[in-house]
């Protein structure tokens, strides 16, 4: 981090953050997520590239939020560090209690394994494990024993009506199908958020409301769920939108 | 507990995901294989020969025995030049030296002399050459040279000493002579030897071989024949034996005192004693010395191809986590740490390697086999050397699968994920 990037401001013409989010400078312990002026600059040669401009939001526990913005707007960087997956440049991101902002490669694989479950738009399922072993996963790195594990990783597939399917491998599963396993993977491990990254992204439009049905149900069985995605009927089904634009948050309403 | 579970489970994981990865790429993991197993063959193999080896040189002295020690002109191993010639300047070991270590040697059990003579042996139109001819005295020597008669008999005291053409054969000659026929056979029937007639009064037990060299192409003849034959100013061999180890140093001195004695040299204040005193350790530590470079240069020339094992199999490694970039970030992105997956790719390498090492192993000891067979000497198979292959193959697989798995382990999440 060079003393430039530093003492830039964010250009005010774009939009500050909402002023309803109290104390730029304290996390809000009361919430799942806080947080604080975040930035992510990421160095292009001799050129420092801001993705992330000082964002601050906070997301109570239980909430359904859309995360919208078109590509480059920044979104994807901004899941990355909701998804643990990143650190900030600067800034300080609170998750369930944790200062996550300063931690290390281990102990954010951890918070991943803990507190984050990952939905992607490709499913990103071992292509070579049935759909149970799949699940089971993060309980494996989770440390869980074997018995447990089974337990738990058949409880999640059936909660996503996938009780029949176990045995199968991702490719002998629909699309749908492979985006339940994946629903039911990320679910297992009982996480502080359920983290969707265009969850919809490669599916058809019927199998779309499928899951976006699933989503609902899971949040009014009291989930965080927080759905990054580029499609405004998607982002709708949220109760709360926040819309990202060049690297700040430019619009946060709650919609239900 | 927490702790153990947790890395109990990866590592079980781990095996599970390296065995479906091998599986999946079934030429690849052959190709890998191959390295290994041939470095391991290559070590076993050599292992297993020298191993066979020195336990058949180690047999074939005992077979004489720790017990016995020889007075000669000439020591039987001559290791230079200067050596050769100063003791070809010494006076013949004749029989009245061997008399004289009888009369005074009280440690020594059984003295015996003999002489060796290299010529063809001939019956009726069959032909053996390069024959040891060994002239002996008394009929101790068979027992001082390990030998035993399996059909006829020995000559007796008396015909030894007439000087009588008879003789007791190695069971090479029937091989040789007469056609592999039944020992029996042979007893009672006349062969020559340098033209002279002989009469076959026994047939030997097999000794075998060493290093291709047979043992039993002898044929035995009393002292007093050879001495007809050879003349009696040739110099010979005092064999000397011992009740037991421990009188061995006893012995050695009085037969040396005796020597010296007829040397002339008392104080023994030349550079030269003027005869050789060597007990069968001679062979054996000769054996040793020559051998052991031999064996450290054979075992490090195996252990090249072990190596070069190890580079196939870093690089089907690189392969392996370059094709598995996605696999790697999925699995970080559920929580994977990087000591998981290290370990993921350390335990497939391991796997592999020794797996490679298992079936090296046996293919190592099918080749000894094989090779022991043609050359004749025991086969020699062990569980340290078979643990030790598996063993080196799988710190070949730590080693050379140590760099490819750091470099998944530090892969970034979100690059991996990125990957196709």
């Amino acid at each position: 981090m060079s003393d430039a990037t530093l003492t830039l401001t964010p250009p005010q013409s774009v939009i500050t953050p909402r002023v309803e989010i109290d104390g730029v400078n304290g996390h809000d312990p009361r919430m799942l997520i806080s947080m604080r002026n975040i930035w992510k600059t990421y160095q292009m040669g001799t050129e420092s590239v801001h993705a992330l401009h000082g964002v601050s939001f906070d997301i109570p526990r239980g909430e359904y939020i859309a995360i919208i913005g078109p590509s480059g707007s920044g979104k994807s960087t901004l899941m990355n560090l909701i998804g643990c997956l990143d650190t900030p440049t600067q800034g300080e991101y609170w998750l369930n209690g944790k200062n996550v902002s300063e931690m290390d490669d281990d102990e954010l694989a951890r918070i991943r394994n803990q507190e984050v479950g990952f939905v992607f738009q490709t499913f990103n399922l071992l292509a070579r494990a049935t759909a149970l072993h799949n699940v089971e996963l993060p309980l494996i790195y989770g440390g869980i024993g074997a018995a447990q594990r089974h337990e738990m990783a058949k409880k999640a597939l059936s909660s996503v009506d996938l009780t029949e399917r176990m045995t199968h491998k991702p490719n002998e599963l629909s699309g749908g199908q492979r985006q339940r396993v994946a629903i039911a993977r990320a679910l297992v491990n009982h996480p502080s958020i359920l983290l969707a990254d265009e969850p919809t992204g490669a599916l058809d439009s019927h199998t779309s409301m499928e899951i976006m049905d699933l989503f609902e149900r899971l949040h009014s069985e009291g989930n965080t769920i927080i759905v990054v995605t580029h499609e405004h009927d998607i982002a709708a089904r949220a109760h709360r939108v926040v819309s990202i634009r060049d690297g700040l948050i430019e619009k946060d309403e709650r919609i239900k | 507990m927490l702790l153990r579970g947790l890395q109990l489970a990866a590592i079980w994981e781990a095996f599970r995901v390296a065995t479906a990865s091998l599986r999946a790429n079934k030429l690849r993991t052959a190709l890998t294989l191959m390295g290994i197993i041939v470095g391991v063959t290559a070590v076993i193999a050599v292992v297993t020969i020298i191993k066979g080896l020195d336990q058949t040189v180690a047999q074939t002295f005992s077979s004489q025995g720790s017990t016995v020690f020889t007075v000669s002109k000439n020591p039987q191993i001559i290791k230079s030049r200067e050596e050769f010639i100063r003791s070809n300047r010494r006076k013949d070991v004749l029989h009245e030296d061997a008399e004289a270590i009888q009369r005074t040697c009280t440690a020594c059990w059984r003295v015996g002399i003999a002489a060796n003579a290299i010529e063809t042996v001939k019956y009726n139109d069959q032909k053996a050459e390069n024959v040891r001819i060994r002239g002996v005295d008394p009929l101790s020597m068979f027992d001082i040279d390990g030998v035993s008669i399996n059909v006829g008999r020995i000559w007796t005291e008396s015909e030894g000493a007439s000087g009588r053409e008879i003789c007791v054969i190695g069971p090479d000659m029937l091989k040789n002579l007469f056609n592999d026929a039944p020992a029996d056979r042979a007893v009672g029937q006349e062969i020559r030897i340098d033209g002279r007639p002989y009469l076959v009064l026994g047939v030997l037990e097999p000794l075998g071989s060493i290093f291709g060299f047979s043992r039993d192409n002898v044929v035995y003849i009393p002292y007093s024949t050879y001495q007809k034959t050879y003349g009696s100013r040739r110099s010979l061999v005092v064999f000397i034996q011992v009740h037991s180890t421990d009188q061995l140093e006893t012995a050695e001195d009085q037969v040396r005192t005796v020597m010296r004695n007829r040397r002339g040299h008392l104080n023994g204040d030349t550079d030269d004693e003027g005869f050789a005193l060597e007990t069968q350790d001679v062979f054996l530590n000769l054996y040793g010395s020559a051998t052991s470079n031999i064996y450290i240069v054979t075992i490090g020339v195996a252990a090249i191809s072990l190596v070069v094992g190890g580079i196939v199999v870093m690089n089907i490694m690189l392969v392996s986590v370059t094709e598995r970039t996605k696999e790697i970030g999925i699995r970080k992105a559920i929580g994977a740490r990087r000591k998981d997956i290290l370990t993921q790719f350390l335990i497939e390498a391991v796997t592999v390697t020794a797996l490679g090492g298992a079936i090296g192993v046996g293919t190592g000891f099918g080749l000894a086999y094989i090779i022991s067979a043609l050359i004749g000497f025991p086969l020699l198979v062990s569980v340290a050397s078979a643990v030790l292959g598996v063993g080196v193959s799988s710190v070949v697989g730590i080693v050379s699968g140590l760099w490819p798995a750091w470099r998944a382990a530090k892969l970034d999440p979100i690059e991996a994920l990125r990957a196709e």
